[in-house]
């Protein structure tokens, strides 16, 4: 029986971000959005929900008098996500011949 | 990139693993440190080598340029911090490899102090009472070894670290000068400090500088 994929996570921006944040220890949403190619805004919405999650702390400040998001993975994120890899490889080794 | 597009299990890896490589090509230094020091050490050892080969002395103790050169290093560093966009975990590796020298630097200066603060007059005694039986042994020339021991270390380090090779031999290259360097004399010595920094910091620090230039022109177009 197959554990059922992490939904926060199963999303195409949504994974995106996590595998940039999983590599560092922390990114500007500048960074993120340059890697992702996405749009501010589609950007925007996708990493308050991993937030909501508890997946990533995001942090907002003022850099030489404008505004910065910091965007850095939690612990729970870190399970999240190698929880998901798991699961992935799982799926793809039965469906291997 | 779509928001709520699913994806395939494959798809999934793929996209982690294309995540994972962009994140891991986004090092770039802008160079100017490896460029300061690598410009300071060779000039305060050629300076040094050229005292002693011409018989003159500077006015004031040209090694306190390096002390100098702190003030616009901590400018630059704050600079990166705040034009830095991403923190990799080796970006921290090398903040705590790069303070640790820094202070082991400023311990082996004061240790050396030390060393010779309180072998000058057991030489000095020993020299007068055995009058033309002078001893020919110069504790700086090995101060200069340890000197290019430390040196070596955060280079090969950081070149490793970061997949820079120039770094990475210009390192390597240290070490190897700090063992000629054991066997030979200060003015030599002197000569060897100054190729190991302009090989492991001034070359390396202009190469990285030229990339850096060539990103951000790459980027505005």
């Amino acid at each position: 029986m197959f554990k059922e994929l992490d939904p926060i996570l199963h999303s195409q921006l949504r994974l995106a971000v996590m595998s940039l944040l999983i590599s560092v220890k922390q990114a500007d949403f500048i960074f993120i959005k340059e890697k992702t190619n996405a749009t501010a805004g589609n950007l925007s919405v996708q990493v308050q929900k991993l937030k909501e999650a508890g997946y990533i702390d995001v942090i907002k400040e003022f850099k030489d008098n404008y505004p910065n998001t910091t965007c850095k993975i939690t612990k729970k994120g870190i399970q999240a996500f190698e929880d998901y890899v798991k699961v992935l490889q799982e799926y793809l080794q039965v469906k291997q011949p | 990139m779509a928001e709520e597009k699913q994806l395939t299990e494959k798809e999934s890896l793929q996209l982690i693993q294309q995540m994972i490589n962009k994140a891991k090509g986004s090092y770039h230094d802008t160079g100017i440190g490896p460029i300061l020091w690598g410009s300071v050490i060779t000039f305060c050892s050629l300076a040094t080598f050229a005292e002693i080969q011409f018989n003159f002395e500077l006015p004031f103790d040209v090694w306190l340029l390096s002390l100098v050169a702190i003030i616009p290093q901590v400018f630059i560093s704050i600079r990166e911090g705040r034009m830095r966009k991403v923190l990799k975990y080796e970006d921290v590796a090398l903040g705590y490899i790069w303070t640790c020298f820094g202070i082991s630097i400023f311990l082996l200066i004061n240790i050396n102090a030390s060393i010779i603060a309180h072998l000058d007059p057991i030489f000095t005694d020993y020299n007068k009472l055995k009058g033309p039986h002078e001893i020919t042994f110069d504790y700086n020339s090995y101060s200069t070894s340890l000197f290019l021991l430390l040196y070596g270390m955060p280079s090969i380090l950081t070149g490793a670290l970061t997949k820079f090779k120039p770094m990475l031999y210009g390192g390597i290259l240290c070490w190897v000068c700090c063992i000629i360097s054991v066997y030979a004399n200060i003015k030599t010595d002197l000569l060897l400090m100054a190729f190991s920094a302009t090989a492991m910091w001034l070359i390396p620090g202009i190469i990285l500088r030229r990339r850096y230039l060539n990103k951000l022109e790459c980027s505005k177009n």
